[in-house]
């Protein structure tokens, strides 16, 4: 019997799902391996039947968290894919602000009734990362997700091996990569503290790493600051470069 | 009878369709757009130049490109920064990939299955293995020419303010010519596919105002004027008095309205505003559909998406021929000056026209964002392309009145996430 | 010398592009720095370059290298890559060809590296000059700035005119592709000399203590608050190790395909500043604190690689130095710094701290079966489960062939698709079998677990020292076992008892956390039965339900309990680290010489061989000197008990 698999989404860009779509003609390959029995994006069908879930997208209001809340009582397995899912995407940024604020920002030329708290579609939405709502097995980070690694992911997961998601630093495989470090040419980056498997591809084509993977496991984050001040940020960049996908790591409540 | 399509499938993000009616009348029809906010102008508040781009790029996954450059180009116009020739030709390209990517996706993927009976592409691999096989290769050529210029398919790293960072080389951008020259007649073979199927796509009609880009010198996708078909050009700057937004109680996304009640944007608004501009593939495969100006059937738009792949493919080859020809240069990166001001970033994406508008203070950290997406400015146009269709549908049974309302929705290839960012609808009987 | 015209020079390179039987590789730009990179023309050659990011070590040991192809249907008859094309380096500075020289050294001792050997043979280096110095390079200090072999062609740029120096009869050879070459008179060939003492005497940037003395130096100076002062600042990103030409530390990795069947072995590097390098399956890392990691490579660099193999692994080319984002891997700031912390007095304890072994015909020996990580076919027996993590698995080699291990011994278990783990053998070596028990840890050992009898695995090995059965012959043994430590000893305990005759008394001590823990309990079981040996066991504790017949408390309770002659006994002590802490203290206490204490250490056995680096106990690999080692050996080893 194939495992069957149900694709989610919540609060999210859905590029992390467009990435299984972008495995191309090894898309055809995993549907050999797995029963794809829900798959809002591409499909009609749905199903409550199914041994993975994969959830992409950050859960925000009530509404949403009952709704991963079912999916987790119906899964054995879970996986949180890519960083809306696995830290609470750029959208987390938000959460520095009150809902209010936000609706007000966003929504100024709304009557205030329409967009309350008892609209339930407008309720309170607040960021997080699926693991601070439910149990969660496995986590395929990146924003989006490298669709390499989710194709291994799916091996290991069938063949019963840890998923080989890497718990080292960007640099890496930035080094192997043979790019300059950013930090050598005037320019800062992440990628010290950042967990790679994204074959550094943001330092590849100049730009900085901004921790879209989060953090590996044992973050070196003072020596990571104290560079960054030495390299002339003030405390309000550091800041910046902190909380662009990571503001869960500093979040002072909801956060790890 | 209640039909209410929850979720509704094969687009990107949450939306619902909520039908009511009695003894064969419709007492309602609601469009209702679902997916949580994620309220991105609220929180680029406080972000720095550089940044913007890369947060709103996360705005939708399938337009990323799209939103990376309405981006670039908002903030550029804020800061005074002008891009190489290069880089504009560059970052046409770039618009073309996503293009080809994002119609052959909604084409493929996402229509197709409507097109064969089927609930999604996967049963086709087994009935249909050549087109699929088709398809894919189309969807992933184009994800390659992403590749190769924004350094990846999703979210690129590779644009940046002041231009692009790496430039192709000469030999990549000759085999990526090559493999687009080769899709030409695997393009053909998909086009003539969609043909033969395109009498599934139902006759319906509501006159409507197309809004899209317009410009004299060529398809406008990555530069123009705002033009309407009821009110002709507009200054880029003036696009709030165009897109009027408004907020409903059953949507998290905002909703748009300018001569009328609701207009569309999207590759049909652009056939109809500019299809003199296309290139002679795209002109005949328009012919061979019976597309022709003004065409104000919002099925249409698929085929629509059909011809401005054949216009995206051929304009990439001759893009690239340009370039070789010109020779192609590494460029030093831009140093940029952040500066107090405002500026505006108009581009046509796959689904239609987007705006990017940012007010920077003087140390270049964004203090007001405004972007208005081509599904906000849909969404009030389905709701009454529905509120006109749905009564022609009454006699049929609720599983057909559903598959014609979603595939009416889905016509539109709204991208939800973007719009708050919606779909699936469920029925009550 | 020769000498040849600049656009000759040019011709030369271009005709040798042209070649379609070799790749051409040269230092190209690279944005604002330098890296090797295909040649497309010699327009685009640049011997002016200071340094380039990579050293040339990504030609010998490459990034991602495919050691083997399998195929789940048939894996053990894997496909090979392909033999490396013949390949021409131009540009290589003299410090990079010293680091190849010292990773030749390093590499080809044991036919596992075929691969680097098969890379060497098909590279051709032609090295030049360094015309510009890059301002953290000292290998002005380092001796490093004239070679004198280890290249086939050496090029110095004279503007309109490079010199030429021919090293290898291949080097030679590959003149054929120039034209116009001419010998060089008397006074071109004073100057380009003249020059390059020149050059090599910028590059010196004050290292106080020269490299003769980082081995005493670093050796006194093992604790020095310098350590804890540098190794703060670390982001632990491994930057040091992956740019510098004489790390060659890797790690091995499976990939399967989407079709679940056809997949390939990767080589990859890796570096010791890493968290991960040394992690073993259950989860503990040894080297934890980012000063250990720290301290570790430099100690690699100035004391355990000399002590091996003479050399001193640093050639002064400062690429650590540059691309350090917190400035603190620079070994001349590192060993200054050191030098001026120091109370001590530092002598130079190296005579040349370049002797590097260039024979390249050392290797090659055994046959081709067991080259490349390559795994022998083995077919389990038997699986008997022992607990409810521990399962036993009688296995022999397909080949007929016995192990031919000794007690104490391990092998690598292959898995196609999953890896490889390191596992002891815990069967006496008698008969045509051996049986090795697996605890339930990583991916390797769960789908172990998941096998019957009937089903293939590969096995590489027998790996490491064993027990020194021979030796101890005629003399008092006390075993003293801890938990999974009874796996390995067993085997030397079977052997004692099937040779009971020719060892004196024997003593056998084993404990466990609980009695469900206990393995081998029928064996153990008989131990009590015997009357010429000595057994006692115990369990930290006995759960409410369970039975046990045994002493209760930790295994150093039982020690005052049996009789055995201090003096006189050698004592077997194999069990988790915290164990040896307790058991040792309380075994010299009465008395048990140092030497006659003989243990079993666990690490991260990745090749079995000691080229991966991740086993490493400061100098000492434990996959080759042990994992077993006299006490004596290893107490002054910092990190071995930690």
């Amino acid at each position: 019997m194939k495992p069957k698999v149900a694709i989610f989404d919540f609060a999210s860009c859905e590029g992390c799902e467009l990435q299984i779509v972008n495995l191309e003609e090894a898309i055809i390959d995993v549907a050999k391996l797995v029963d794809i029995v829900e798959f809002r994006e591409a499909m009609k069908e749905s199903s409550d039947d199914y041994d993975i879930a994969i959830v992409e997208g950050s859960i925000a209001r009530p509404i949403d968290e009952e709704r991963l809340k079912k999916i987790r009582a119906k899964a054995k397995i879970l996986i949180a894919l890519g960083a809306c899912a696995h830290l609470g995407g750029v959208q987390r940024l938000g959460n520095r602000f009150s809902p209010d604020e936000n609706k007000k920002e966003v929504y100024h030329m709304a009557r205030p009734e329409d967009i309350s708290d008892g609209n339930p579609y407008f309720k309170e939405p607040r960021h997080r990362a699926l693991d601070e709502v439910v149990k969660v097995d496995y986590t395929i980070p990146g924003c989006p997700i490298n669709r390499v690694e989710f194709a291994k992911v799916l091996v290991a997961l069938l063949t019963g091996k840890k998923p080989p998601i890497p718990d080292y630093p960007v640099c890496v495989e930035c080094k192997k990569k043979e790019n300059t470090c950013l930090y050598t040419v005037g320019g800062v980056c992440m990628g010290p503290v950042a967990r790679g498997g994204c074959d550094a591809i943001c330092p590849t084509y100049g730009g900085e790493c901004e921790a879209c993977r989060g953090y590996v496991s044992h973050p070196h984050e003072k020596a990571q600051m104290d560079v960054l001040a030495k390299y002339g940020l003030t405390a309000e960049e550091i800041m910046n470069r902190k909380t662009m996908f990571t503001s869960r790591y500093t979040e002072k409540k909801g956060g790890e | 009878m209640k039909v209410h399509v929850e979720h509704l499938t094969r687009v990107e993000g949450h939306g619902d369709i909520v039908l009511n009616a009695g003894s064969g009348k419709l007492e309602s029809v609601q469009w209702r757009v679902t997916e949580a906010p994620r309220l991105f102008e609220s929180f680029v508040v406080g972000r720095p130049y550089h940044q913007l781009a890369q947060i709103t790029s996360r705005i939708c996954g399938i337009c990323s490109i799209g939103h990376t450059l309405a981006s670039l180009k908002a903030t550029e116009a804020a800061l005074g920064v002008e891009i190489s020739t290069q880089s504009a030709m560059l970052r046409r390209l770039a618009l073309h990939a996503e293009n080809l990517q994002s119609h052959i996706l909604h084409i493929g993927y996402l229509v197709a299955p409507d097109l064969f009976g089927a609930g999604s592409v996967f049963p086709l691999i087994e009935t249909h293995p050549a087109a699929v096989h088709n398809i894919v290769k189309l969807h992933r050529i184009s994800n390659e020419m992403s590749d190769l210029v924004c350094g990846r398919t999703t979210h690129p790293t590779n644009l940046v303010v002041g231009g692009v960072w790496k430039v192709p080389s000469e030999k990549s951008l000759i085999e990526i010519r090559q493999k687009l020259v080769d899709c030409v007649d695997t393009f053909n073979d998909v086009a003539r596919v969609v043909l033969a199927n395109a009498e599934r796509l139902p006759a319906f009609s509501r006159e409507t105002e197309y809004v899209a880009l317009g410009s004299e010198i060529e398809y406008a996708l990555y530069d123009g004027a705002i033009a309407s078909t009821d009110t002709g050009r507009h200054p880029v700057d003036d696009y709030r008095s165009v897109v009027n937004e408004f907020v409903v109680p059953q949507s998290t996304a905002k909703y748009c309205r300018h001569a009328r009640d609701s207009y569309m944007v999207g590759a049909l608004a652009r056939f109809n505003l500019n299809h003199d501009k296309l290139t002679p593939l795209a002109k005949q495969w328009a012919r061979k559909f019976g597309l022709y100006p003004v065409n104000c059937n919002p099925f249409m738009n698929n085929v629509a998406q059909v011809v401005e792949f054949g216009h995206s493919l051929e304009d990439s080859i001759a893009l690239i021929n340009k370039m070789l020809n010109r020779g192609l240069k590494d460029e030093a990166r831009q140093k940029i000056t952040p500066k107090a001001g405002h500026g505006v970033g108009a581009i046509e994406v796959p689904r239609g026209i987007l705006f990017h508008d940012y007010t920077y203070n003087d140390k270049g950290v964004c203090a007001k964002a405004n972007c208005v997406i081509p599904t906000n400015q849909n969404h009030g146009n389905i709701q009454k392309d529905m509120e006109a269709f749905a009564p022609t549908l009454l006699d049929r049974p609720g599983r057909e009145i559903e598959l014609n309302l979603e595939m009416l929705v889905r016509a539109y290839d709204p991208c939800i996430s973007c719009s708050t960012h919606c779909m699936k609808v469920r029925f009550k009987l | 010398m020769k000498i040849i015209k600049r656009e000759d020079f040019k011709a030369f390179v271009n005709a040798l592009i042209k070649d379609s039987g070799l790749d051409v590789e040269g230092v190209k730009a690279k944005g604002e720095k330098f890296a090797f990179g295909p040649l497309e023309s010699a327009d685009d050659l640049r011997l002016d370059y200071d340094v380039t990011l990579l050293p040339p070590k990504k030609y010998f040991l490459p990034q991602y290298e495919q050691l083997l192809k399998f195929d789940l249907s048939h894996p053990f008859s894997v496909d090979r890559p392909e033999y490396p094309r013949r390949k021409v380096v131009i540009g290589v500075h003299p410090y990079d060809i010293a680091a190849i020289r010292q990773m030749d050294s390093y590499f080809l001792d044991t036919d596992i590296s075929a691969n680097y050997l098969r890379r060497r043979k098909n590279t051709l280096i032609i090295g030049c000059d360094v015309m510009k110095v890059q301002e953290k390079a000292f290998f002005g200090s380092m001796g490093t700035g004239v070679m004198h072999s280890g290249y086939d062609l050496y090029l110095t740029d004279l503007g309109d005119r490079v010199a030429m120096e021919i090293g290898t009869e291949a080097g030679s050879d590959l003149l054929r592709y120039a034209k116009n070459i001419r010998e060089a008179s008397p006074v071109e060939v004073q100057k380009v000399k003249a020059m390059r003492e020149a050059m090599a005497q910028k590059a010196s940037r004050g290292l106080i203590v020269k490299p003769t003395g980082w081995h005493d130096l670093l050796e006194k100076n093992y604790e020095s608050e310098v350590w804890k002062k540098q190794s703060d600042k670390c982001l632990g990103c491994g930057t040091c190790t992956l740019v510098c030409p004489t790390c060659f530390c890797y790690d091995i990795q499976d990939d399967l395909n989407l079709d679940l069947k056809t997949g390939e072995r990767l080589r990859t590097w890796d570096g010791c500043l890493l968290r991960k390098f040394t992690e073993i399956g259950s989860g503990e890392v040894f080297r934890d604190d980012i000063l250990d990691r720290y301290r570790h490579r430099f100690h690699r660099k100035g004391r355990y690689l000399p002590d091996r193999l003479g050399f001193v692994a640093c050639v002064g080319c400062g690429r650590c130095a540059s691309q350090c984002v917190p400035d603190i891997a620079d070994p001349v700031n590192l060993i200054n710094m050191l030098f001026e912390a120091s109370p001590h007095l530092v002598q130079d304890s190296l005579s040349d701290p370049h002797t590097v072994r260039t024979d390249l015909q050392v290797i090659q020996t055994g046959d081709d079966a067991k080259m490349l990580h390559m795994p022998q076919a083995a077919t389990i027996k038997r699986v008997e489960k022992l607990s409810a993590k521990e399962t036993m698995f009688e296995i022999t080699l397909d080949s007929g062939k016995t192990l031919g291990h000794t007690p104490g011994q391990f092998v690598e278990v292959s898995i196609m698709g999953m890896g490889e783990a390191p596992i002891s053998v815990s069967s006496a070596p008698n008969g045509k079998s051996f049986e090795i028990v697996v605890r339930k840890v990583g991916d390797v050992t769960s789908k172990i677990h998941t096998m019957k009898a009937g089903d293939k695995v590969g096995i590489r090995g027998p790996f490491g020292r064993g027990f020194n059965v021979e030796g101890l012959k005629g003399r008092n043994i006390l075993f003293i076992g801890g938990g999974i430590g009874i796996i390995p000893m067993r085997s030397f305990i079977n052997y004692v008892l099937d040779h009971r005759k020719e060892y004196g008394e024997v003593t056998i001590l084993y404990g466990c956390k609980e009695p469900c823990e206990m393995l081998f309990s029928k064996e153990v079981a008989s131990w009590s039965k015997r009357d010429d040996i000595q057994h006692k066991r115990t369990v930290d504790k006995c759960p409410d339900g369970e039975c046990w017949d045994g002493d209760l408390g930790v295994i150093t309770t039982l020690i005052p309990k049996v009789k055995f002659d201090p003096k006189t006994t050698v004592a077997v002590v194999v069990g988790p680290p915290i164990m040896y802490k307790f058991v040792n203290r309380e075994l010299l206490k009465l008395g048990v010489p140092e030497e006659n204490i003989v243990v079993s250490l666990e690490r991260r056995m990745k090749c079995g061989v000691g080229k991966c680096g991740h086993c490493q106990i400061n100098g000492v690999y434990v996959c080759k000197e042990g994992p077993v080692f006299n006490y004596r050996d290893l107490k002054n080893l910092p990190e071995a008990f930690k």
